[in-house]
Order: C-alpha cells, then structure tokens, then sequence
C-alpha cells in the first residue's frame, strides 16, 4: 500500500478507507513509523515516515519544524486518522536523525534502531566521546535538548580532561583554552579536571585550573592530595567553612613539623583560633606550646592562672603554677597582673596555714570572705592582721566588719568598731544594715550621727517621719521635702505632710 | 495603653512552618532508632538506662563528646554492648568527630544532624538558640557558627522568598552575608521562583553596640528577663510569684493575652495597668448579679473560660510585678538607674565610679559589677589607668583571683579597657584633621582605633542623638521616641542605627558614624530590583542579630514599627541581657 501511495496511485486511497473502516488505521501508521526506524536508507525512511504522517490528524505543522532540521522533508497530506498520539512520530524523528548521524561514514557506528534502543543514549553519547568525537556528540546533546549537568556539560567535562592530557601544550594554554570553552557551565567541575590533570602528574596545570573552581570548598582536597597544604588552608579560609579549615589544620598538623605547623597557623588567625579552641578541650599540652612559641605570655600567663586552679590539686603545685604565671605576666609588661598573682600566692599559702592553725574552710576563698570569715569566727586580730598585709582600703574594711559584725548580731563590738574613729563610709551604712536585720534600736543610735546630706534618708529608715520632715524643712531642700512627702502614709503621718505643704508655700512665696 | 498597630501594618508570615519542618525531621531521625522511652539530660553522670540503645541529641561541642566517650568507654569496660546514636543539632562539626575518634569510639557510635537552627519563640520572634555565639565568635574568634547562621538565613529565604534589600554592619555579619549568597547561587532556581514575603534584611553585630545589652533593662519583658531569667520562650516563676508553694512555668508570648498588652511597656505603668485590668474583670464577673437563668447558661458557657484564664495570668503577672518591685527596692533600684543615667550621659563620672567602687566592696553582686565597670568603660572609650587599676583590684578582692581571666577575656572583646596613655591619640588626630580633608582624617583615624579597640560612644552618641533632649518630664505612658525603653534616658544604639539606614535606605550619609564603629569594611547595602514585591512586604523588616539581642531593643523596635507602620521580624542567635553577657566573658572555677 505505501507503494501505492507513493506513486499517487489512486488506489491508496481505495485501500487506506478500506484500513480505516477495518479501524485498523492507528496500527497501519504504527507500523509504518516502526519499520522506518529499521529502515537504514535515509529516503526510505522519509517514505514510510510520510506515510505515517498521511494517516495522522492535524499536526503537520508541528512535524515539521522538528524535521525541519533534518535531510528529511516534511509533508502535509490529508488528514484521515483524528487524534493519534504525536509522540511516537516524534521520537522515531529524533533517534533517526541521531542514528543517521553516528553511521555517517565519517563517523562509523553501523547501529541497528533496536541495538541503539539497547544502549540507551548515555551510553551512546560516551562512546562517542571514547573516540573523542566531542563535537558531534554536543550536538546530539544539543538537539536532543538534553539536562545540561547530564549531556553538554559533562561532555566538555570529558573534552577538558582529554585536553590536559595533551602533553606537548603549555598548562598557560591548556588552561586557558579549558576555561574559555567551558566557562561557567552548569555542572562543570573544574576540580574533577584538575584532578585528572594531577593524575597525568600535570600539578602545575592542575592549580591553574582549580583558580577556575568558584567553590572554593571544592578546591581543598585536590590541594591536600597534590601536598599543598598551605594553599588549601587559605582556600578552606576563604570558603568560610570551618570544618573544611579544620580537615586541613589535621593533615597540616600531621605533614608538618610542630615547629613548621605552628608557624602556619600564625599568619592564619582563624584557623589558629579554630585549632586553641580545640586544644583547651582535647590538648592542654599543644596549647601552652602554641602560646610559648608566639611569645604570648599574656596568653601563657592565662593559662597558668587556669591552671592553678583547675588542673592542680596539691598546694605545693598550685603555688608553683601561680609562679610560672606571675614570670609571664612580668615578661608580658603586665604588672598589674603579675602583682595580683604574687599576692594570691601569699594568700594561698597563708590559706592553707589557717586552715591547719585554726580548722574551717579557707582555701580559696577571695580575699575579702577570707577577712569575713575570720571575722565571724571571732579571729579579729588574726582579720586586722590580714588586712593591713593586703592593704585592705579602709573603705572595704569598714563595709566588711560593718557586714559581719551585724550577721554575728554583735551589736556591743559594731558599736565599739563604730567609735574607733571617724567612719570612712559614714553613718548611712550602719542605719540600713541594722534595719536589715530589724534592730530599730540600734539603727536609731547611727541616725543621729549620719551627715547631713543623708540625714533625711536615716531618719526615714527608721520610720521617724516627723523629724525628717523638720531637718528637710531646715535644709529647704525639695527633693528631700517630696521624699518625706512620699513617706507620709496613714493618719498619723497627716500632721507632718501639712507642715511640709506649708513650707514649700512659703519657700514659693519667696 | 498597648497600642494598637496601624490599620496598614503589614502581616507577619507564618513561622509555624518552621517548627513542623523541624519536628518532622526529629521524628524522622528518632523513628529510625525506634521507641524512645525516656529521656536523659546530657551531664557528667553515668546514664542509668537499661535499655538497649542510647541516643544523644546534643549541640556539636567538644565537651559533649568527651562525656559520650565516657559513657560509652564505661559500657565498654562492663562489658555491655549497645547501640548509640548521637543526633549533632543544628550541624555536626569535624571537629566533634575528630574527638570521638581520638577516645576511640568513633566506630562505636552513628551520627546524624538535626537541622534545627531556627525556634520561633514569638509571632515575630525567631531564635537560633545559640548563647555559645556570643563568646565563641566575640571572645574567641571562633567562626564556626557562621556557617549555622548563613544556612539558617538561606533556609528562610528559601521558604519566604528572596529579600530584596539587605544591609548589614560588623565583620561577622558581612561574613555571614557573603557565605549566605554563596549558598544562593550554589542553589539557585529554588528561590527565584518565589515572591519575596519580607522586604528587608538587617544584619547587626553585638559588637557595634554593647552599650545598650549592657544597661538594666525597664520594659516589663526585659525586667522579667533579668529578674526570672526567661528561657526558650518560658519562665518558671517561683513560689513568691504564684503564691503558692509551687513553682509554675509559663510561656510568654504573644498568645498570653495579659503579657501581649504589658511586655513593650515601661514597668512603671504596668502596675497601674493590671490593677485596671483587674477592676475590669471584676466588673465583667459582676455582671452574673443580674443575670436570669438563660444569661447565666450564656454567660458560664461562653465567657467564663476565658474570663477564668485572663483572672490566671493576671494574677501571675501581678505576682510577678510585686515581687520584681521588691527585689528592685531592696537593691536600691534608683540609685543603680541614676549611675546608668550619668554613665550614658558622661556626667559625674567620678562619683559614679566611687558608686561602682562601693558595689564591689559591699559584694552585691559580681555580675552587676562588672557590667557597671564595663558600661563605664565602653562609655567613656577605656577607664583612665588609676581606675582600671583599682577597680580591678578591689574586685579580685571581692571575688577571688581566677577573674584576673575575666578581665583578659573582657579585655579582648573590647568590653573593659584602659584608656591608651593621656589620649594623646585623640590629640594627635584632632591636629592631623585639621589639616587635611575628613576623608584622610577618616583614613588615620580607622589606623589610630586599629591599634586599640575604640569605643567612640560619645561621639556615637552625640552624632546619632542618642540622649533625648527632654523639657519637663519624660511621659512614660505616651512614648515618643524610643528612648522610653531605657525611661526616656537614652536611645538603643542598635535600634537607632536600623531606624536611621532604613530611613535613608542606605548607608549615605551615615559615614562618620559607620567610621565611628570603626566598621568602614564591613558596612553593606544590597539591593535587587524585584517587582512582585508587594508594598505590604516592603513594610516588614528582619532583623538579624549576631551575638543576641535583648528584649528592650525588641520593644523599641516594635515601637518604631508602630509609628512608621512597618513590622519588624526578629532573629536572633540568641535572647540575652546584661548577665548573661556577663556570664560568657566570666571565668568560674568548675
């Protein structure tokens, strides 16, 4: 029948409406596109093609622009068949015109439709590029319109790894002509060809490629392979992933001397920082050494400090590590520090001296609960003592019997304290600590020593309202009048708020 | 009282979505691992399970490896085998599995990520849950957890679309920035297709303003934080709160219709407020008196539940009002207040360095110590040397010698310094700029402050406006600036930055203060065209905080959303206040 047609017998169309009204139509067209895929002459495909065409409805337009592209022309006929699926004509399209392709005789892939069915177009594709055929087998990529990450970016991929085979080349060249035809496809791994590149022992052109790489993350292991470690750590740097940067600190550490290594991590603030924190945890040993080689006796000093109280137990060792540290903070220009180590030094072993003449619990305690303590345990030559080796301030010495004498309720002895002379801190604090522990009597004896600046603020603690309305009367002083004002409650306080009220009308009044 | 926002004010998005992405993934990773029975919190004590397998949901720290080394090393030694599992939330780090292989144990365990990076806390609040960033990145340069807080930011722009305009200001916060794009484009397609929800990103350091995390927090949230010490959202109030002798965890968020009106307030107007609030409710029960049988079904099947549960939370809160009055009287609230005050303003400062001198004799407390020698500090560019000096001392003296670590770490952060010697530096620089153009000044002063950590806060201050001229009193009940959050007293430098780069969409014109910042690298705008977003988005700012934010700035914000209609979204790595600032940079004995 497809003879028939073909030589516009007018017997085709006898026989087509005789296939039609047999309904054996649709299969008559399947066949017609399956046996043009066996077919390996170019125009008897085109023939059985457009005899499939004939049958089918309507979309001619369609086939023909896909077509369009290829040797075979397209033809509009009549439409007798409505609705048969495009797809399979499509299909049969395409791998023909791929099939035509790879037999060209430049090309030489004699494939059968049902072997090219087998192979699968991926496998297809990578024959063409084990013969090095990378053009054409973009251009299949390219027509079968392909994912790019699966068809044309991985093909250049391979192209790129055949050019940096290419030994007779300058890297300079190679490079640059990879980048050029790649550069920055989707998909494309410029590690992947710098690492073949390394593999063909090409290191130079390897690094050159790996500039390409956008991630920088991806960089670092090829880096770390080829033994250029100080390179990777920069790239891992730049890449802002510290896992990556540690990864390469841990080949560092173990490629490198200690000396070397060190000396790496000290242009690199990051990584350095990454690896102390690690060794506070895991590596105290390394850590000191990281200091004592950067000459950070700040640092060191530091760490000896923590140490005196974390790692040794015996007071013996305790004191030494205090030592060790009071010589760095002194080789650090860090007096101040360096003092205040030798002093807790003093009161370590002075600690430990009252603990075994006098019982109790006083190592570490600070200076300050070390006075309070014995204070409380009514060692107060022994506190007076300690004090004045400490240059105590007075200040803090007054707060701090002030503090302990009314926890011990030893109302006799503050007041004996109070009188010894002028106080440093004033009156106020005796006032509010006597009525924190609800000793009104006793407060009221401070209150009236208070300076006057504080005087309304005693008064008011002790609840004497009226007095401390007359004394902020005197003074003419507002604030202290509204203070009193705001102390005035209930009926027994009337009496007061009018005499206030009335002072402040006559200082307005003047 | 509660303002209302704006009719226009833009809607927030929904970020349940992250808790269910997050739950399913947990769910998932333990259904693996079959039934759970019982949970254990991480310390250093031996597991007293029987059962069969062990899985540990832990944050990627070294000191947590070390503790399922132990545990599993012992299992080890008896002779016990059994499966473990160790779930790294948000990430894993080499580091950790470094660890595990150095104890040998490597092979013993599996591990698996959770990531879970992002816990919305609040309507508008989000928290990485992250209080080891501020000392790890800010003490210790440690920069591990940027990469935590780029895949969080590329995790949210992959569910609310892109944002159009992004700045950003301090070094951490243009690293994540950049590592964040990388993402983007490593991914791109995904995001593109969706329509930006949130117009702008603000990206801050903590560094850029410590001053403002530094001062004792007024605002009925804040002061519930520093008093309770909120967590994740939630605070257990004591006995003294519920007046009963159990203690009670309450969550705090927008849900709770009390909190929702009271938490942006001044806590001077929030005892008036419930009182009110109480009054009215009393009405409302009143209302039963007159009532027939029909009102009454109504009335108990409607409204009771709901008037039961306000009656609740009033009363906790009122709870917690009296006993925050309280602890803040006995302390002698005023007087700390009025030392802030000065310290911001830079007056009086002899008399308020003798206030914190007698703060450190009397052992108050050494937290509030050494934030109030800090805020003096960083307020007055470094304490002149016979200060630092014997502020210091009196505090070893008060608190034992281990904070001479304290100080070196305080030190390094920026936080308490010394003045450089008789400020010859700003000597030096006022005479060079005059005679060359600011440009060059700017140039030589970024060098002068590279060689110290320069704090510039009264310059800051001066340039940003940042103490209020006030006439007569501040009015706490109808706020006008921002101020309010601090009493009037002083604008959140933070806040006052977004206000200002958002006012001008960009950094323009803020160069002295950026350079002030000492910040002239790390200052960014970036801005994309994108055409589907909707006017309504343009309205709704993230703010992103690096090293955490504290409840007051979130209120003054929320205040400057209300008056210029736009909403603010916080994400923060975590919520903190003065104290826990405090606490990273502290040395504890263990």
């Amino acid at each position: 029948m497809t003879w028939l047609w073909l030589k516009e017998s007018q017997k085709a169309d006898e026989y087509l409406r005789e296939i039609q009204e047999l309904g054996q139509l649709t299969q008559a067209v399947q066949q017609c596109i399956e046996a043009a895929g066996h077919e390996h002459q170019p125009d008897m495909q085109k023939s059985l093609l457009r005899v499939g065409l004939e049958g089918r409805a309507g979309q001619g337009w369609e086939l023909s622009l896909l077509l369009s592209g290829s040797s075979q022309a397209a033809s509009f006929g009549k439409c007798f068949l409505d609705r048969f699926p495009p797809d399979s004509f499509v299909c049969m399209c395409q791998d023909l015109r791929v099939l035509n392709a790879v037999r060209d005789y430049h090309i030489g892939i004699p494939l059968t439709y049902s072997q090219y069915k087998q192979l699968t177009i991926q496998v297809l594709l990578d024959r063409l590029v084990l013969r090095r055929l990378y053009p054409l087998a973009i251009q299949i990529c390219e027509y079968l319109r392909l994912p790019e990450v699966q068809g044309v970016s991985r093909i250049l991929a391979h192209w790129a790894c055949y050019k940096v085979q290419q030994k007779d080349v300058s890297d300079e060249d190679v490079a640059r002509a990879i980048n050029q035809k790649l550069g920055d496809t989707p998909g494309v791994s410029y590690s992947d060809i710098a690492a073949r590149a390394y593999g063909c022992g090409r290191t130079e052109l390897a690094i050159k490629l790996l500039e390409y790489e956008p991630r920088s993350g991806e960089q670092v292991p090829l880096l770390l392979k080829m033994k250029r470690s100080k390179l990777a750590l920069s790239k891992a740097i730049e890449s802002g992933d510290t896992d990556l940067v540690f990864t390469v600190l841990l080949h560092l550490k173990n490629e490198l001397n200690r000396g070397d290594f060190f000396m790496t991590l000290r242009n690199q603030p990051m990584a350095l920082s990454l690896y102390r924190q690690f060794c506070k945890h895991q590596e105290l040993e390394t850590l000191k050494d990281l200091y004592n080689q950067d000459d950070n006796h700040q640092e060191l000093g530091s760490f000896h400090i923590r140490a005196s109280y974390a790692t040794e137990e015996r007071i013996e060792g305790r004191v030494a590590a205090l030592q060790t540290a009071a010589d760095a903070f002194y080789k650090a220009k860090n007096e101040f520090a360096a003092k205040a180590t030798e002093d807790q030094m003093r009161l370590l072993r002075l600690q430990r001296r009252l603990e075994d003449e006098l019982g109790g619990q006083f190592l570490d305690l600070s200076l300050h609960d070390t006075v309070t303590t014995l204070i409380l345990g009514g060692h107060n030559k022994r506190a007076e003592q300690l004090a004045r080796d400490f240059r105590i301030p007075d200040k803090r010495l007054w707060w701090l019997k002030l503090t302990a004498l009314a926890d011990l309720e030893d109302w006799e002895e503050l007041e004996k304290f109070s009188k010894s002379k002028k106080s440093p801190i004033g009156y106020l604090p005796f006032v509010e600590i006597c009525m924190k522990q609800h000793n009104k009597y006793e407060a009221k004896k401070y209150a009236s020593r208070v300076g006057p600046e504080q005087k309304v603020k005693a008064l008011l603690l002790v609840g004497d309202v009226a007095q401390a309305a007359d004394v902020a009367i005197e003074h003419r002083n507002e604030a202290e009048l509204s203070l009193v004002l705001s102390h005035c409650t209930g009926a027994t306080d009337g009496a007061t708020a009018d005499k206030i009220q009335r002072a402040r009308a006559q200082a307005q009044k003047k | 009282m509660a303002f209302p926002h704006r009719p226009d004010a833009p809607e927030l998005p929904d970020f349940s979505m992250l808790k269910r992405l997050a739950r399913d993934q947990l769910i998932y990773l333990l259904e693996q691992q079959h039934e759970v029975d019982k949970l254990y919190k991480v310390e250093n004590k031996p597991a007293l399970s029987s059962s069969e397998q062990l899985c540990f949901l832990v944050r990627p720290r070294i000191k947590n490896m070390r503790y399922i080394a132990n545990l599993v090393n012992a299992d080890k030694l008896a002779g016990r085998t059994r499966k473990y599992k160790v779930i790294f939330s948000p990430q894993k780090f080499y580091a950790c599995e470094m660890v595990l292989e150095e104890e040998g144990i490597y092979g013993d365990v599996s591990c698996d990520e959770w990531a879970f990076s992002l816990l919305p806390l609040d309507v508008d609040l989000l928290s990485m849950e992250l209080p080891e960033f501020f000392r790890d990145y800010f003490l210790e340069g440690d920069q591990r957890w940027i990469n935590t807080v780029a895949q969080a930011l590329h995790l949210l722009s992959t569910l609310y679309g892109s944002f159009p305009n992004c700045y950003g200001i301090g070094r951490c916060a243009k690293m994540s920035y950049e590592l964040w794009r990388k993402l983007e484009e490593e991914e791109d397609g995904e995001t593109k297709g969706r329509r930006p929800e949130i117009g702008h990103i603000f990206l801050l350091d903590r560094d850029m303003d410590f001053v403002t995390a530094l001062c004792s927090q007024v605002v009925y949230e804040g002061l519930v934080d520093d008093t309770f010490r909120i967590k994740c959202g939630s605070v257990d109030f004591g006995p003294e709160v519920t007046s009963s002798d159990k203690s009670l965890k309450v969550l705090l968020n927008a849900e709770d219709k009390v909190f929702n009106e009271i938490r942006n307030e001044h806590f001077s107007n929030v005892f008036g407020f419930l009182s009110q609030k109480a009054r009215n409710l009393q009405a409302q029960y009143d209302r039963r008196r007159g009532m027939d049988i029909k009102q009454m079904k109504n009335f108990v099947s409607q409204e009771l539940k709901g008037l039961k549960q306000e009656h609740r939370l009033l009363s906790l809160h009122i709870g917690a009002c009296e006993s925050i009055m309280k602890k803040k009287t006995k302390q002698d609230f005023q007087e700390l207040i009025k030392t802030e005050h000065a310290l911001l303003e830079g007056f009086n400062i002899r008399e308020s360095t003798s206030y914190i001198e007698e703060h450190i004799d009397r052992q108050v407390s050494p937290i509030e110590s050494l934030r109030l020698m800090c805020l003096l500090s960083i307020t007055e560019n470094g304490l002149i040397p016979k200060d630092y000096r014997s502020l210091k001392t009196q505090y070893l003296q008060s608190y034992g010698p281990e904070h001479l670590l304290t100080f070196s770490n305080l030190r390094r952060a920026g936080l308490l310094t010394e003045q450089a010697p008789g400020d010859t530096l700003t000597a030096v620089e006022s005479k060079v700029s005059k005679l060359v153009t600011d440009k060059a000044a700017g140039k030589i002063t970024d060098a002068f402050s590279s060689l110290a950590k320069r704090s510039n806060f009264r310059a800051i201050s001066k340039k940003l406006n940042l103490i209020p001229r006030v006439d007569g009193e501040y009015d706490l009940k109808v706020p006008r600036d921002m101020a309010y959050v601090f009493s009037g007293a002083y604008v959140p430098l933070s806040c006052r930055i977004i206000e200002q780069v958002l006012e001008r969409r960009s950094w323009q014109g803020l160069d002295e203060v950026v350079r002030l910042l000492n910040c002239s690298e790390f200052a960014f705008t970036d801005m994309t065209k994108d055409d589907r977003a909707s006017s309504e988005s343009l309205r709704l700012i993230l703010v992103v905080f690096l090293g955490g934010c504290t409840f007051s700035e979130i209120s003054a914000l929320r205040f400057l959303g209300r008056e210029k209609g736009y909403r603010f979204i916080f994400l923060t790595t975590a919520v903190t206040n003065s104290a826990r600032l405090m606490e990273a940079m502290s040395e504890v004995k263990a």
